[in-house]
């Protein structure tokens, strides 16, 4: 069953002299029940206006979004309550304390005073609770927002950029908490850039460029997409190192100044060992050239940039 | 909606705009309380004195209205124009995604606790007046008709309250800011009624500001102006009422990025 579904989601902004935004292009987006699904992006990207579509804060100009079921623009009040969400900042009274925030929007599903002092343990602000919003720094603040998205106990977890804010340590928290949450068998949607967290977290992933879905499926789906799979050999002598290997019958070639790269299945790696070593060329190291999702974003975004462009 | 309510009441009257303009509000009967109570001291015995006389509480609550009016205006502004600048209508609307019922419980959340601070503020100012008329003044002339005369002028201020501060409310949900209803107001009053006043004198009972002496006092401002005080205070509920469709219009079609 898919938990959110996007069909051909566009959202143009108008300026105030007539100029038009397209922060989204006709978006695509299938995010299944259970675990964490990474929605990854370049600022500008479209992830914060997907989500405010998603969640009937934004009307888009043109598509669809249902989320558990329902059409977002119109039935939006039936699933609310099983959908904990935090849109950019989170954007709670500062004149209020943390518990208090937290006691006023409970109170709108009927959520008590226990569920909101479990949720502030839960995002380590117990100690902090009474105290005045202002009062909290940007990660506190971040931690209560996530506390203020858990406090439904929700099926389905929107959560825009939740590690902003935060230090190593509450980074790795989130992310810690998040894998949680999937596992517990609910639904994670996390947009973030910070893209080695989400490699560690998500089940699966899309990447967003320019208000399109560039690649999206299982995370090791989209790190193997497009790219052919190879090794990486260090040696002495990178282009005698070359040459011997071309003159084996490999695609080889010196990538970063400092190792080759042999296109072919990392199985076959003793191959290029013997390769090298009838020529009288021993290697220092072989590994499988694996790419993160860093990289695998970078390509991906560079080329719908390239595309966009012409 | 009840726990909407509830939720936005609280918020209003921990507001720190509501609690300086209550504190202040206070403070100034207080103050002017205790300086009758001294100048009676040194009139006393001067019964016919209209300061110390109870029935002169007609003309003090007349005469404060325009304060507490301006002061629900500004509360009303402040309480959505500050919602929009903290970004907290994202948060609340994540949570009850109907903008109509949000906006009609932030409206009635912010109606009610000014219609009851405007009651609160004219008891106090009563009781005041009341103690140093008594004590060194007279209450000569207090009858039911009086006090009927006096509740209803009470009465009409905190409607009025309650419509400016609807509009207010209004002005600063459209413009998603609070200076913005406040310079809508202020330009209104000082440029847009003076120049109506000045060049379409014929105009003149559509102006709010005549239509809210007339309301208040239920006299009117001008030889061309005949209306009841009933009829006054409808046409000044149908401006506030209009202003508020237009207002909720745009709050539901407009994305709140």
């Amino acid at each position: 069953m898919a938990v959110i579904e996007i069909e051909g989601l566009r959202k143009q902004y108008r300026q105030l002299r007539g100029e038009r935004t397209v922060a989204l292009d006709g978006l695509d987006l299938f995010v299944p029940e259970g675990g964490v699904f990474g929605f990854l992006g370049p600022n500008g990207a479209g992830k914060t206006t997907t989500i405010r579509c998603l969640l009937g804060l934004v009307r888009p100009t043109r598509g669809a979004c249902r989320l558990l079921g329902v059409d977002t623009g119109s039935d939006l009040s039936r699933v609310i309550r099983r959908v904990g969400t935090i849109v950019e900042t989170p954007a709670l009274y500062p004149r209020f304390s943390g518990r208090r925030n937290l006691e006023l929007l409970g109170r709108l599903h009927g959520i008590g005073p226990k569920a909101v002092g479990d949720v502030l343990e839960r995002v380590g602000l117990a100690e902090r609770a009474d105290h005045l919003v202002r009062t909290y720094s940007s990660g506190m603040r971040q931690r209560l927002g996530i506390g203020a998205a858990l406090l439904k106990d929700p099926e389905v977890l929107i959560l825009d950029e939740p590690a902003n804010g935060l230090d190593p340590a509450g980074i790795k928290e989130v992310r810690d908490l998040l894998r949680r949450l999937g596992d517990e068998g609910r639904t994670v949607f996390v947009s973030s850039h910070i893209l080695t967290e989400i490699q560690h977290t998500a089940d699966r992933v899309a990447i967003l460029s320019r208000g399109r879905s560039v690649a999206a499926g299982s995370v090791a789906q989209v790190l193997s997409a497009g790219r052919a799979q190879g090794v990486i050999v260090r040696l002495a002598d990178l282009t005698d190192g070359v040459t011997a290997l071309r003159s084996a019958g490999f695609e080889a070639v010196i990538s970063n100044h400092d190792d080759i790269r042999v296109t072919m299945p990392p199985a076959d790696a003793a191959r290029v060992t013997r390769a090298l070593a009838d020529q009288g060329l021993y290697l220092t190291e072989l590994r499988p050239d694996e790419a993160d999702l860093e990289t695998v974003f970078l390509e991906l975004t560079n080329e719908a940039g390239r595309g966009g462009a012409q | 909606m009840t726990a909407l309510l509830a939720a936005e009441i609280r918020r209003m009257t921990s507001r720190r705009l509501f609690r300086v303009v209550a504190a202040l509000t206070v403070l100034a009967i207080v103050i002017a309380s205790l300086i009758v109570a001294l100048r009676s001291r040194s009139t006393s015995g001067i019964a016919g004195d209209r300061r110390f006389h109870l029935t002169a509480l007609a003309v003090a609550l007349e005469g404060t209205s325009p304060v507490l009016i301006i002061a629900a205006w500004l509360l009303g502004a402040s309480f959505i124009g500050a919602d929009w600048h903290a970004g907290t209508v994202t948060t609340l609307l994540t949570w009850e995604p109907r903008r109509l019922r949000v906006m009609m419980a932030k409206l009635a959340g912010c109606l009610t606790v000014v219609f009851l601070l405007v009651i609160a503020v004219q008891i106090l100012l009563a009781g005041g007046l009341a103690l140093a008329a008594a004590v060194r003044g007279t209450t000569e002339g207090v009858d039911v008709a009086w006090m009927r005369h006096t509740a209803g002028i009470a009465l009409r201020v905190a409607v009025l309250s309650g419509v400016g501060s609807a509009i207010g409310f209004a002005i600063a949900s459209v413009a998603r800011n609070t200076a913005a209803a406040l310079g809508v107001g202020f330009g209104y009053t000082v440029i847009v009624e003076n120049l109506v006043r000045g060049l379409r004198p014929q105009w003149v009972p559509w102006l709010v500001g005549d239509n809210a002496v007339m309301f208040i006092s239920g006299q009117s401002a001008g030889p061309s102006f005949h209306r009841t005080i009933l009829q006054a205070g409808l046409l000044l509920v149908a401006y506030a009422v209009a202003l508020l469709i237009v207002s909720a219009a745009v709050f539901r079609a407009r994305d709140v990025t």
